[in-house]
C-alpha cells in the first residue's frame, strides 16, 4: 500500500467527514483523488493538522478525520498527547507511516518509534495498525459508525507515489471559507 | 495594585469577551496573565494546551467551524507559535483573537525575556496582525488580532 492507496481508501470510506489532511505529498495526492469541500488541506505549519483535527472535532462533536505523516507527528507530537487527554472527542487520527520525510526528497526519519504504544500511552481510546487497504477501509469505516472516543491508526506505507500531483493552488482564504461553509452545511442538516 | 484589583479587571476583561462573542479560549499559563488565566478557566472554560503553537492549531480547528476563538499566550509562546500564525492564520484568514502578556517590557527586566520583548510589536506587524486594545475588540468584521497585555495589567511584579 503506498500513500495514494492509503488515502485513496480514507477518502472513499469517509465521504461526509470533514478530513484534515497534513502538509506536502499528502494533501497534493488528496486533492488529486476527489476535491471535496469536508476536505481542508493544511499547506503549511507542519504538525499541527491533529490540533486543528482537535478543534474541529471539539466544537462540532461530529466524526473528524486527521491523515497526518510521521515526519509531521515527530515534529510536534503534542498533537497526540493533547488528543489523548480527551476521552470522548470523535476524532480519528491516521498516521501514514513511510519513515521518511518524502515531501522534501525522501530524508530518512531520525526515529522509528512505536506510535501505537505511544498513542495508547497518551490516552487514545482505540489504536490500531493497519498494513493493506481493506484492513484500512474495515477498520475506518467501524470507527466512524460508532465514534465515541480518539482513535489512532497507525497505517504502513511504503513504495513510491508517482506521479505527484501539482502543488494545491488558488486562494488559500477562500479554502478556508469553502471548508467553513460545508461544515455549517452539515450543522444545518 | 492589590490582588483583588487584579481580579476586578480580570472578571471585566473576561466579560467583554464574552459579551462580544469570543470563544472556546484556549492557552498555555502565563505569570503576567494569571489573574485572567483563573477566570477564563473559571467562568469560559479555558483549555490548557501544553504549547502555543497547538493552542493556535486548535483554535484554527474552531475557527474552520465558524466560532472565534482567543488564544492566552506569553509572548515567549508567540515566538513559538510564528510559523503557526504565517503558513495558517494569515494565508488562510483565519479569525482569531490572541491575547499576548509582555515579558521582557518594563518593569520586567529579566534577561532572558529582553529580545522577545523587542521582538513582539515587530513580528506582529510583519505578520500583518493587528494590534487591538480592550476598548476597541474587533467584533464587526472578524479577523486575527492580537491584544497585548503589559506587564502591570494585572498587578505582575519581578
Amino acid at each position: 500500500m503506498n500513500k495514494t492507496d492509503a488515502l485513496r481508501t480514507i477518502i472513499a470510506t469517509a465521504p461526509d467527514q470533514p478530513i484534515v489532511f497534513s502538509t506536502g505529498y499528502m494533501c497534493r495526492i488528496a486533492r488529486m483523488i476527489a476535491d471535496r469541500a469536508t476536505h481542508f488541506y493544511m499547506t503549511g505549519s507542519m504538525g499541527l493538522a491533529s490540533s486543528i483535527g482537535i478543534g474541529i472535532a471539539q466544537q462540532t462533536n461530529r466524526p473528524t478525520v486527521v491523515v497526518d505523516g510521521d515526519g509531521s507527528a515527530l515534529m510536534n507530537p503534542v498533537g497526540l498527547f493533547t488528543a489523548g487527554a480527551q476521552e470522548s472527542l470523535p476524532l480519528v487520527h491516521i498516521v501514514l507511516d513511510d519513515g521518511r520525510y518524502d515531501s522534501t526528497g525522501g530524508q530518512v526519519v531520525p526515529n522509528r518509534p512505536d506510535f501505537c504504544a505511544l498513542a495508547w500511552v497518551c490516552g487514545y481510546g482505540r489504536v490500531y495498525q493497519v498494513t493493506d487497504p481493506e484492513c484500512l477501509a474495515e477498520r475506518l469505516g467501524t470507527v466512524l459508525r460508532s465514534c465515541t472516543t480518539t482513535t489512532f491508526i497507525r497505517c504502513v506505507v511504503s513504495g513510491p507515489d508517482s506521479p505527484v500531483p501539482a502543488r494545491v493552488d488558488g486562494d488559500l482564504g477562500g479554502h478556508a471559507q469553502r471548508f467553513t461553509a460545508a461544515l455549517a452545511a452539515q450543522e444545518g442538516r | 495594585m492589590t490582588t483583588t484589583l487584579a481580579v476586578d479587571l480580570a472578571n471585566i476583561l473576561c466579560d467583554d469577551l464574552m459579551d462580544n462573542g469570543f470563544g472556546p479560549f484556549y492557552g498555555t499559563p502565563c505569570g503576567i496573565l494569571a489573574p485572567l488565566y483563573d477566570v477564563l478557566e473559571k467562568r469560559a472554560g479555558l483549555i490548557t494546551v501544553s504549547r502555543e503553537d497547538n493552542a493556535v492549531g486548535m483554535a484554527a480547528g474552531a475557527s474552520l467551524a465558524g466560532r472565534y476563538p482567543a488564544v492566552v499566550m506569553q509572548n515567549s509562546g508567540f515566538g513559538q507559535s510564528v510559523n503557526a500564525l504565517a503558513s495558517l492564520v494569515v494565508p488562510y484568514r483565519l479569525p482569531m483573537l490572541l491575547v499576548i502578556s509582555l515579558r521582557g517590557v518594563h518593569p520586567d527586566s529579566t534577561q532572558e525575556n529582553q529580545v522577545m520583548g523587542r521582538l513582539t510589536e515587530p513580528l506582529l506587524r510583519g505578520l500583518g496582525i493587528e494590534s487591538v486594545t480592550p476598548s476597541d475588540l474587533p467584533i464587526g468584521r472578524r479577523r486575527p488580532v492580537a491584544l497585548l497585555v503589559p506587564p502591570s495589567a494585572f498587578g505582575w511584579s519581578a
